[in-house]
């Protein structure tokens, strides 16, 4: 371990050097003339002068050094290369920047054209020699001093929070805990600081070099900072990093719009998926978890994050809790494109993991009447800034985003514990290890992140939206108004929803309006039962390969189904230009080939229920459309009883 | 069995969604789209208002049958919404779910 007067010295020198010098010391490009004639020279020197107008103030005051620039030999791919304090470019590209054709060359790459990677390649050599520098401030330096000895004397386990990750640090940017989650490299769940291997954020790139390690990571998006007028719209939450650093940004960067583009994956094949999320209008996020079940899937629930969005025109209050048909889900789900499961590929992390922004009505439909489980949605304390940073991190992980979901240590739980993280920065999650969808809302009410108070009052609770209950209770309740009310024999819904629709349907008639309405909520859960054994029929004889060619060519288009869906949660494959967060010039090419690829789901769809129909077992179908003519009937019985009693009457406007 | 279950929520999500599901969600819409009544009263709604209060009908089913006992947030989001729209109608909460039911 150093002496601590010794490290004072050691920052104390350059300082005293300078002030002896009693220049304002800086970094200094110095061109290597040798060897280039006049012409050479001007066009060489104007190329760095551009790049260092370019640098940050903080960067070339902090970066004080000299740096030699020369031309030389590299091979074809290479712009340039850093060695030790000497920039080497490659001097093939030297006559194009003399006859002026460099700035016209195309390259087809993200810089556009030959001159500007040329600029790229200076400034990302100059991130490489800052990044290496270790140009950390003094209170920084003081920090991880700290940090590195009490990982010497506790150990890793008993290291702070404040810690993790700043025991080894080697770089001035590039091993920056914060700067590795923004760029795909977040902290492992209980790896005490370790980041994980494998960067997920690969898609809508500007340059996949970036992804082969941090360091090129930051040089590359160092060169975006600085040349792209759009970086702070495309990567907002990296921009805000790079200017919080450098207390500074470019002079040209553009306005980014308020609303941010995401495509839905609702179901409801009607409605366009692409749409838009203004973080202004979402009033609260809510840690949304559906509790387990006796599926060992589901036995630990499922981690999701409910956006409480405003409905237009609503000021941002308490009110817009119940914009239910507004709100969004972000759920990170295995994506899976094969009829033909496997549970070792679930394992080894054979599944794509993705980032679906679903409507809540869809989800709360999904878990309590198909699965029976129930959701609580418990508020997260996040104030604006962090909630709006959340927000806008989701959106950029929907767009850059494809993982590998392995069950045990990549599930929802650990996905959702990152997104929160990354998005809020907040200092109470950095320590919060919970790889388990329960274990996570616990510790997340530990540490006072969520607020549980909502959902004290369970009538309360499920009236405003804070839990939505299993349809599996409702309709144990309905069962039991039907006891009251009607002399059956049967003795439990299960009984109930047993019997063949046909024996079922005497009792509609005798029926006043409110056990109707407990018979309309028996009948659609027979209703589900059915659909539920239909596909289970379905997919067992797909899956056994039965002769039957016509099953064979349904699967098959189930299947095609299954991967065109995919764009709608890998939005990236829309799009070949650009890169993060689409821009507004590219909303129009996005609308027409989102709702392109939605036309055509929509026609296999609707083939698909045609022909599913066909293949249903004959007492399948029988059965299901016995229960489709008792629905339509208990729907006329209660409106006829409804107009008896002369009720109110709800009616469609024209607009 | 329970490995071969594993995915089987996924796999259930993804068929319910791509396929039965959509004959059950047009069958469910057809009980709420035939338009009939004759009473007195009557509230003009946009088709926005429309997608909120048919999303309210098993919740104002579960409501009408269980005399008030439940009461789930889509049926409140709906009543909020109704009031908003006729602020001077006078009508009981169990009135407005009878109502919803009956679209």
């Amino acid at each position: 371990m150093t002496h601590p007067l010794l490290r004072l010295r050691l920052w104390l020198l350059p300082l005293l050097l300078s002030l002896a010098t009693g220049t304002h010391a800086e970094l200094r490009l110095q061109l290597d003339e040798r060897g280039l004639d006049a012409a050479q020279r001007q066009v060489s020197q104007q190329l760095l002068d551009t790049a260092h107008a370019l640098l940050p103030p903080a960067f070339l005051e902090r970066l004080d050094q000299r740096i030699r620039v020369r031309w030389t030999r590299l091979p074809d791919a290479v712009h340039g290369r850093l060695v030790g304090d000497r920039l080497l470019l490659n001097q093939a590209l030297l006559a194009s920047l003399v006859d002026g054709s460099a700035s016209q060359e195309r390259t087809g790459r993200t810089h556009g054209t030959r001159y500007r990677e040329l600029l790229a390649t200076v400034l990302h050599e100059l991130a490489h020699r800052y990044d290496r520098a270790r140009l950390w401030s003094p209170p920084e330096r003081r920090q991880l001093a700290r940090c590195a000895r009490l990982a010497d004397t506790l150990g890793l386990v008993g290291l702070p929070d404040t810690c993790r990750g700043q025991t080894t640090r080697r770089f001035t940017l590039s091993d920056d805990p914060r700067l590795l989650e923004l760029a795909g490299w977040p902290q492992r769940i209980g790896g005490r600081g370790e980041p994980v291997s494998e960067n997920g954020l690969r898609e809508r790139s500007p340059d996949p070099y970036e992804l082969h390690n941090p360091r090129e990571f930051l040089a590359v998006n160092f060169e975006y900072f600085l040349l792209d007028p759009t970086y702070a719209c495309r990567r907002p939450a990296l921009h805000q990093y790079f200017q919080a650093h450098f207390t500074w940004q470019p002079p040209r960067a553009e306005p980014c719009s308020p609303r941010l583009p995401y495509l839905n994956a609702s179901r409801d094949y009607e409605k366009a998926p692409l749409a838009w999320i203004d973080p202004e209008r979402v009033y609260e996020v809510d840690y949304l978890y559906a509790e387990a079940n006796d599926n060992w899937v589901s036995r630990w629930g499922h981690s999701m994050l409910r956006l409480v969005i405003c409905a237009p025109g609503r000021p941002r209050g308490a009110d817009c809790r119940l914009d239910l048909d507004h709100h969004l889900v972000l759920s990170f789900r295995a994506f899976v494109g094969d009829l033909q499961l496997s549970s070792w590929d679930g394992l080894t992390g054979e599944y794509p993991s993705r980032l679906f922004i679903l409507p809540l009505a869809q989800v709360v439909d999904e878990y309590t009447k198909v699965e029976l489980r129930d959701l609580l949605s418990v508020p997260l304390r996040l104030d604006q800034a962090s909630r709006d940073a959340l927000v806008r991190r989701a959106v950029e992980m929907h767009w850059s985003y494809d993982g590998r979901y392995y069950f045990l240590t990549n599930n929802c739980a650990v996905e959702t514990l990152q997104l929160l993280r990354t998005g809020t920065d907040h200092p109470a999650l950095r320590g919060l290890d919970s790889v388990m969808p329960n274990a996570l809302l616990d510790s997340l009410i530990a540490r006072g992140l969520a607020d549980p108070s909502p959902l004290a009052d369970s009538r309360e609770a499920l009236r405003l939206g804070y839990r939505f209950d299993s349809f599996r209770a409702r309709y144990q309740a309905m069962f039991s108004v039907l006891r009251q009310q009607l002399p059956i024999s049967q003795r439990t819904v299960e009984e109930w929803l047993a019997l063949p629709a046909d024996h079922r349907q005497p009792w509609i008639a005798r029926a006043d309006l409110r056990t109707s309405a407990a018979l309309l909520l028996l009948e659609q859960a027979a209703q589900r039962q059915q659909l539920l054994l239909a596909q289970d029929e379905l997919k067992q004889r797909y899956l056994s390969g039965a002769a039957d060619p016509r099953m064979q060519r349904t699967g098959e288009m189930l299947q095609s189904m299954l991967v065109q869906a995919g764009f709608l949660s890998r939005p990236a494959e829309l799009l070949q230009s650009g890169y993060g967060l689409p821009l507004p010039a590219e909303w129009q090419e996005l609308s027409s080939l989102s709702e392109e690829r939605h036309r055509y789901l929509r026609r296999l769809s609707d083939t698909l229920d045609q022909d599913l129909r066909q293949l249903l077992l004959p007492q399948r179908r029988h059965e299901l459309a016995a229960v489709e003519s008792n629905l339509a009937q208990l729907g006329e019985r209660v409106r006829e009883l409804h107009r008896q009693s002369g009720g109110l009457r709800l009616e469609s406007g024209t607009r | 069995m329970t490995l071969i279950r594993l995915f089987g929520a996924a796999a259930l999500l993804s068929l319910s969604s791509l396929a039965s599901a959509s004959s059950f969600i047009g069958t469910t819409d057809m009980i709420g789209s035939a338009l009939v009544g004759t009473s007195e009263s009557t509230t003009n709604l946009t088709s926005g208002d429309d997608k909120v209060v048919l999303a309210a009908r098993e919740d104002a089913a579960s409501f009408v049958a269980s005399a008030g006992e439940i009461r789930g947030a889509q049926l409140e989001s709906a009543l909020q919404l109704i009031r908003a729209k006729a602020p001077a109608l006078q009508a009981s909460d169990l009135e407005l779910a009878e109502a919803i039911l009956a679209r």
